[in-house]
C-alpha cells in the first residue's frame, strides 16, 4: 500500500507538468499558427525580398528575386527620397505622439476634476475614435478643401480677409500637419480614456495627504499624479509610437505622399516602390528600414522610461 | 490527455476548413489546347468566361455604358460570359499583376494608353496582332496605333482617343467681356484674358480661376504636363527614350507654370477631378482635360453642356502647340486560343456603330479611333477642338513611364506651392529621372 | 478640499470647450453637409444650417448607389466572424500564456509583440503570395484569417492580463474535485472574464471594420469588398468628386459603429482600460 502510493506519486507530479505543458501548447498553438503563418513569415519574406532584384516580373513567373549585393539599400541611400520619408515620418511621429498626450492629459485631467456630466461627456467625445480611418480622412479632406473648405473660410474671415487661399493640405509646409491633425483627431479619444482611468486610479489619500503638506496643484500633479501613472503613460505612449509609425490609409487617401512629396512618410515610400513604380525589392528595402527604425525608436522610448524609472 | 488531443485536432480541422473553403471562387479557362482554328468554332459553343479588369465599371459615369456592352454581348453570344475584376483606377494595374502573380490572369483588360508600358515589361500583355486580325487593325489611324507601341510591337488597341485640349467656359468669356466665339490660340493670349477672367466670382460669391493645369501627383498628371511641354515645342524623352531634358521648350512650360501660380490663376495642386469639378460649378475658366473628362464635368452639372466649348491646346513660345495622344484602351493577356477567339469577338462587338458612337458622342466625348467611324458626329464640345487631332507629337513608351510621371509632377510642384525656381527644380528632376530612364 | 478658484476654473472650461469642439464640430459639419444639396455646399460663404435641408444625397445612396449595402453587408461578416474566432482564440492563448508559466512563454510574447509592431504594408506582397498558394485570395475567409492574425497579438495580451486578475484558488477548488482542465477554463473561468471577452471581441470587430489595406490587396471581386475598400474605390474615382455623396457615405458608415460603441461602451471601456492598464 504504501510502496504503490510512493511509485504513483512521482508518476502523478510528472503527468501534472506534462499535461500542463501539452494543455498550455495546445491553448497557445492556434494562435501561434496564425500569427507566424500570416505575419511572420510574410515579413520574414519581405526580408529576404529586400536583398534581391524583385520586381512584377517575379511575381508573374513566380521565379525568387536575384540577390543583388545590396543595390536595392544602396540606390535608397543614393537617391533623394529616404532620407526625406525619415525626417518627415519621425516629424509625423513626434508631433502626434506629444500633441496627443498633452491634449489627452489635459482633457482626462479636466473630466476627472469632479465636473458635472464627465461621464457623459466621456463617451460622446469618443465618438471620433470609432469613425473608421478612410472616413476620417475625407472628413478632414471637407474641411481643408481647397475652395469650399470650412477651414479656408475660418482662416479668411479671421485674417479678415488676407488670406482667402488657405490650403493646408497643398502648401509643401503645413500638408503633413494637415494629415497630423486628422490623426490627432481620430486618437486623442482614446488616448483621453485611458489617461483618465488612470488618473482614476491615483488614490485620494495621496493627494489630500499632499494638500495637508501645502503642496501646490502643479507639485501635486507632477510629484505624485504623474509617477503613480508611470505604467499606464508607458503603455499609452509606446502605442501611440506603433499606431502613428505605421500610420498609411490616412496620409495614402489625404495627399498620396505630396505636395512636393512633403508627406511622403516611409509608410508611403514603401507603398510607392512597391506598388507605384512595380520595384518590389525596393519597396521591401524601405519597409525593412522603417521597421528597424521603428524597433529603434520604441526601444530607446522604453530604455529612457526605465532609466526614469529607476531614478 | 485525449480531451487535450481531441481540442487540438478540432483545431487543426477547424483551420484547415477555414483554409479550403471558398478556394474556388478561381475559374479555369475552359479548355487551353484547342488549337487556332478549331477554337474559332469552339468559341462559339463552349462555355467561356472573359475576366475582363475594368476599372471604370465603377465610375458613376462610366458603368451604364460597360453594362449595356456585357448585356448586349451576352445576348448576342450565350455561350460567353463577362466576368469583371473591378479595383479603383490607382490600384487596378497592381491588381491586374497580383492576380497574374497568383497565376490567375486576366483576358482583358480596359486602361489608360500610359499603362502600357508597365504591363509590357511585367510581360503580361500580349501584341494586339496575336488576338486581332491585320485587316481589322488596318482600319486604326495607323499613328495612333504607332503610340501603342513598345519596341515594333502593337500592345493596346485604342477604343477612343483624344489630344489633352482646351475647355473653356463660354458664359464666363461673356461675363468677362471676352468673345465667347474665340478662345485663347497662345499662351499670351491666355494670359491676358486670364486677367479679366480672374476678377469675376461666381454667384455664390466663388472666385473664379482662370487656367486650370493639374499637377497633382497622379500619373495622368504627368502626362497632362508632357502634353504642356510639347505645346511650348519642348521633349522630355528624346526617339530612343532617353531623357531630353535640355531644351527651351521644357523651360518655358514650366517657366508658365510657375507664372500662372504666382498670379493665383491655377488651381494648387489640383487632380483632374478638382478642376473638372471646378469647372463644371462656373469657377474654372478654361482647364486642359482628356475629351473625355467631360462626362466628369456633366456628371456634376448636368447643364454644363450649355456653356462648354473646347479648343486646342495654346502655343508657346516656339512651339506650334502640339499636344500628346491619349487614348483608353484595351489590352489582352494569353489565357490560349479559346480566350483570345473570345476576346477578339468582344472586341469586334464593342468597337462597332451601334455599340460605341452613342458613348463617344453623349456619354464620354471622345474622337474615334478608326477611320471607318472618321464621320461620326461628334459630341458638340468637341467641335472647336476637332483640328487638334492632326497636331500631335509623340513619344516613345520607357518601363518607368508611371514613375517618370510623377516626377513630373512634383518637378510642377516644386516650381509652384514650393516656390523653387525653373532652373534648380528642372536639374533635381534630371538627377531623379535620370535614375528611372535608361 | 474645494476651493473656489474663478481664473482656473475658465481656463478649465475654455480648455474643454476648444478640445470638443475639435472632437465634435467636424461631425456635426460631416452632418449637415450631408443634408445639403451639392450646389449649397459649394458655397464660398458655408451655411452653418442647411438653408434647404434635403435627404436627396440619402435617397440617391439607397436607390442608385445601393451597392454600398453590399459593402456593409460583407464587412458585417468580416468584422463579425473576425471577432469570433479572434475572442475564441485569445480566451485560449491568453489563458495558457496567464496559467502556465513555460520556458516557451517568453518567446509566444516575443513573437505576439513584435506582431503587433510590423507594418502592414510590410507584409502585404508576401502575404498575397501565401494566399495566393492556399487559394484563399478573393475569398472572405481569407480575408477573415489574415484580419484574425492582425488582431490577434494585442487582442491575446488583453485577455491574458483579465486572465491574471483571476486568482488561482478558484481553479484549484476546482481540480480538487476532479474536473478536467478544460471543463474548468470553461465552466469556470471563463465566466469570469467576460467582461473581457466583449472588449476583445468588440475591439476586434472595430477595428477590422476600419481595415483598408487587407481588403484592397486581398479581395478583386466587387462582390466581396469591405466598406473602406468600396468607399474608396467607388466614390473616390478619378472622374470626379461629389462631396454630399461622399458626407452622406461618411455619415452611413460611422453610424453602426457609434451604435455598437454606444451600446457595449460599458464593457468596451472597462475593457481595453483593465487591459491596457495593466498589460
Amino acid at each position: 500500500m504504501s510502496t504503490s502510493t510512493a511509485v504513483r506519486q512521482p508518476r502523478l507530479k510528472l503527468k501534472k507538468t506534462t499535461g500542463d505543458q501539452l494543455f498550455s501548447l495546445a491553448l497557445i498553438a492556434p494562435t501561434l499558427l496564425v500569427t507566424i503563418v500570416f505575419i511572420i513569415v510574410p515579413v520574414i519574406d519581405s526580408v529576404i525580398k529586400s536583398f534581391t532584384e524583385y520586381k512584377i516580373k517575379n511575381i508573374i513567373s513566380g521565379a525568387p528575386g536575384e540577390w543583388n549585393n545590396f543595390e536595392n539599400y544602396i540606390k535608397l541611400f543614393e537617391g533623394g527620397k529616404l532620407w526625406p520619408a525619415v525626417i518627415h515620418t519621425l516629424l509625423f511621429v513626434v508631433g502626434v505622439v506629444l500633441a496627443q498626450f498633452v491634449l489627452g492629459m489635459a482633457l482626462a485631467v479636466i473630466l476627472n476634476s469632479g465636473l458635472k456630466g464627465a461621464r457623459f461627456i466621456r463617451s460622446v467625445m469618443m465618438m471620433p475614435w470609432v469613425v473608421p480611418t478612410i472616413i476620417s480622412a475625407l472628413v478632414w479632406m471637407w474641411i481643408f478643401q481647397p475652395q469650399y473648405g470650412l477651414l479656408k473660410y475660418a482662416v479668411s474671415v479671421i485674417t479678415g480677409g488676407a488670406v482667402s487661399d488657405f490650403a493646408i493640405l497643398n502648401d509643401p509646409n503645413t500638408a503633413l500637419l494637415g494629415v497630423a491633425v486628422a490623426a490627432l483627431w481620430k486618437q486623442v479619444p482614446l488616448t483621453t480614456l485611458l489617461l483618465l482611468s488612470g488618473l482614476q486610479n491615483v488614490p485620494d489619500d495621496m493627494l489630500e495627504a499632499a494638500t495637508i503638506d501645502g503642496a501646490s496643484r502643479a507639485k501635486k500633479f507632477f510629484a505624485i499624479v504623474i509617477p503613480y501613472m508611470k505604467s499606464v503613460i508607458s503603455i499609452v505612449v509606446s502605442m501611440a509610437i506603433i499606431e502613428n509609425f505605421k500610420q498609411f490609409p490616412l496620409i495614402w487617401t489625404m495627399t498620396g505622399g505630396g505636395p512636393s512629396e512633403s508627406t511622403t512618410t516611409l509608410a508611403v515610400l514603401s507603398y510607392r516602390e512597391a506598388f507605384v513604380s512595380n520595384n518590389l525589392g525596393s519597396g521591401a528595402a524601405v519597409t525593412t528600414l522603417w521597421m528597424l527604425l521603428m524597433i529603434v525608436v520604441v526601444a530607446v522610448y522604453r530604455k529612457l522610461f526605465q532609466a526614469e524609472d529607476m531614478n | 490527455m485525449k480531451r487535450v488531443l481531441a481540442l487540438v485536432l478540432a483545431l487543426c480541422l477547424a483551420l484547415s476548413l477555414a483554409a479550403c473553403g471558398g478556394g474556388n471562387s478561381t475559374s479555369q479557362p475552359a479548355g487551353g489546347s484547342e488549337t487556332g482554328s478549331s477554337a474559332a468554332e469552339a468559341v462559339l459553343t463552349e462555355e467561356i468566361t472573359i475576366k475582363f479588369a475594368n476599372y471604370a465599371l465603377l465610375e458613376d459615369g462610366y458603368t451604364e455604358f460597360w453594362e449595356g456592352v456585357k448585356s448586349g454581348f451576352e445576348a448576342q453570344y450565350p455561350n460567353i460570359t463577362i466576368e469583371w475584376v473591378t479595383a479603383p483606377y490607382g490600384e487596378i494595374t497592381n491588381q491586374v499583376i497580383n492576380m497574374a502573380g497568383g497565376g490567375d490572369m486576366v483576358d482583358m483588360m480596359f486602361g489608360e494608353l500610359d499603362w502600357i508600358p508597365t504591363l509590357e515589361d511585367a510581360g503580361l500583355t500580349v501584341p494586339v496582332t496575336s488576338v486581332l486580325t491585320e485587316e481589322y487593325l488596318a482600319d486604326f489611324y495607323p499613328s495612333v496605333l504607332e503610340s501603342c507601341k513598345v519596341g515594333d510591337e502593337i500592345y493596346g488597341l485604342p477604343m477612343y482617343i483624344s489630344p489633352f485640349i482646351l475647355y473653356y467656359n463660354k458664359d464666363l468669356f461673356e461675363q468677362a467681356g471676352l468673345d465667347p466665339n474665340t478662345p485663347p490660340t497662345t499662351y499670351d493670349e491666355m494670359l491676358t484674358m486670364a486677367e479679366s477672367l480672374s476678377k469675376l466670382t461666381t454667384a455664390d460669391g466663388n472666385p473664379v480661376y482662370p487656367f486650370g493645369q493639374t499637377t497633382a501627383s497622379v500619373a495622368v498628371s504627368g502626362a497632362s504636363l508632357t502634353g504642356m511641354v510639347y505645346n511650348f515645342g519642348g521633349t522630355v524623352l528624346d526617339e530612343n527614350g532617353q531623357l531630353a531634358t535640355g531644351n527651351q521648350g521644357l523651360k518655358d512650360a514650366f517657366t508658365m507654370l510657375q507664372t500662372l501660380d504666382e498670379k493665383g490663376y491655377n488651381p494648387q495642386n489640383a487632380k483632374l477631378k478638382d478642376l473638372r469639378q471646378l469647372f463644371a460649378t462656373g469657377q474654372l475658366a478654361m482647364y486642359y482635360d482628356q475629351s473625355w473628362g467631360f462626362n466628369g464635368v456633366s456628371s456634376i452639372n448636368p447643364d454644363a453642356a450649355s456653356f462648354t466649348a473646347s479648343a486646342p491646346a495654346l502655343k508657346g513660345g516656339s512651339g506650334d502647340g502640339a499636344s500628346i495622344l491619349q487614348g483608353q484602351v484595351l489590352l489582352y493577356m494569353d489565357n490560349g486560343d479559346l480566350q483570345r477567339e473570345a476576346c477578339r469577338l468582344l472586341t469586334e462587338y464593342m468597337l462597332t456603330e451601334e455599340v460605341l458612337v452613342d458613348y463617344i458622342t453623349n456619354i464620354t466625348p471622345a474622337y474615334p479611333a478608326k477611320q471607318s467611324m472618321a464621320d461620326m458626329e461628334l459630341n458638340p464640345v468637341l467641335q472647336g477642338a476637332a483640328g487638334s487631332i492632326d497636331n500631335l507629337s509623340s513619344a516613345p513608351f520607357v518601363a518607368a513611364q508611371a514613375d517618370l510621371n510623377l516626377e513630373l509632377c512634383t518637378l510642377a510642384q516644386a516650381v509652384t506651392v514650393s516656390d523653387t525656381d525653373v532652373d534648380t527644380a528642372i536639374a533635381n528632376f534630371e538627377k531623379t529621372a535620370s535614375g528611372m530612364v535608361g | 478640499m474645494k476651493e473656489k478658484n474663478i481664473p482656473l476654473s475658465v481656463c478649465k472650461w475654455a480648455l474643454l470647450v476648444l478640445i470638443l469642439f475639435f472632437l465634435l464640430f467636424p461631425l456635426y459639419w460631416v452632418l449637415v453637409t450631408s443634408f445639403k444639396t451639392n450646389m449649397e455646399a459649394y458655397r464660398a460663404t458655408p451655411t452653418f444650417f442647411p438653408d434647404a435641408p434635403t435627404v436627396e444625397s440619402y435617397i440617391k445612396l439607397f436607390t442608385e448607389n445601393n451597392d454600398f449595402f453590399v459593402y456593409y453587408k460583407n464587412n458585417f461578416i468580416v468584422s463579425g466572424v473576425t471577432a469570433l474566432i479572434t475572442t475564441c482564440l485569445a480566451i485560449l492563448a491568453g489563458y495558457g500564456l496567464s496559467r502556465f508559466h513555460f520556458k516557451w512563454n517568453g518567446i509566444v510574447v516575443a513573437i505576439l509583440l513584435s506582431s503587433q509592431m510590423f507594418p502592414v504594408v510590410s507584409r502585404m506582397i508576401s502575404l498575397y503570395d501565401l494566399m495566393n498558394k492556399m487559394n484563399l485570395i478573393n475569398t472572405l475567409p481569407g480575408l477573415i484569417l489574415a484580419l484574425t492574425a492582425a488582431m490577434l497579438p494585442f487582442t491575446v495580451m488583453l485577455m491574458s492580463s483579465f486572465f491574471d486578475s483571476v486568482p488561482n484558488a478558484v481553479e484549484e477548488a476546482a481540480y480538487v474535485d476532479g474536473a478536467s482542465r478544460l471543463a474548468v477554463l470553461w465552466r469556470i473561468v471563463v465566466p469570469l472574464v467576460k467582461p473581457g471577452m466583449l472588449a476583445v471581441a468588440i475591439y476586434s470587430f472595430l477595428m477590422t471594420w476600419d481595415d483598408y489595406l487587407h481588403c484592397i490587396t486581398l479581395i478583386q471581386n466587387d462582390a466581396l469588398r469591405t466598406m473602406s475598400a468600396g468607399v474608396a474605390m467607388r466614390y473616390l474615382g478619378e472622374l470626379s468628386y461629389d462631396w454630399s455623396l461622399i458626407n452622406t457615405i461618411s455619415i452611413i458608415g460611422t453610424v453602426p459603429m457609434l451604435l455598437l460603441f454606444f451600446f457595449f461602451q460599458k464593457y468596451m471601456v472597462k475593457g481595453l482600460v483593465a487591459g491596457a492598464v495593466k498589460g
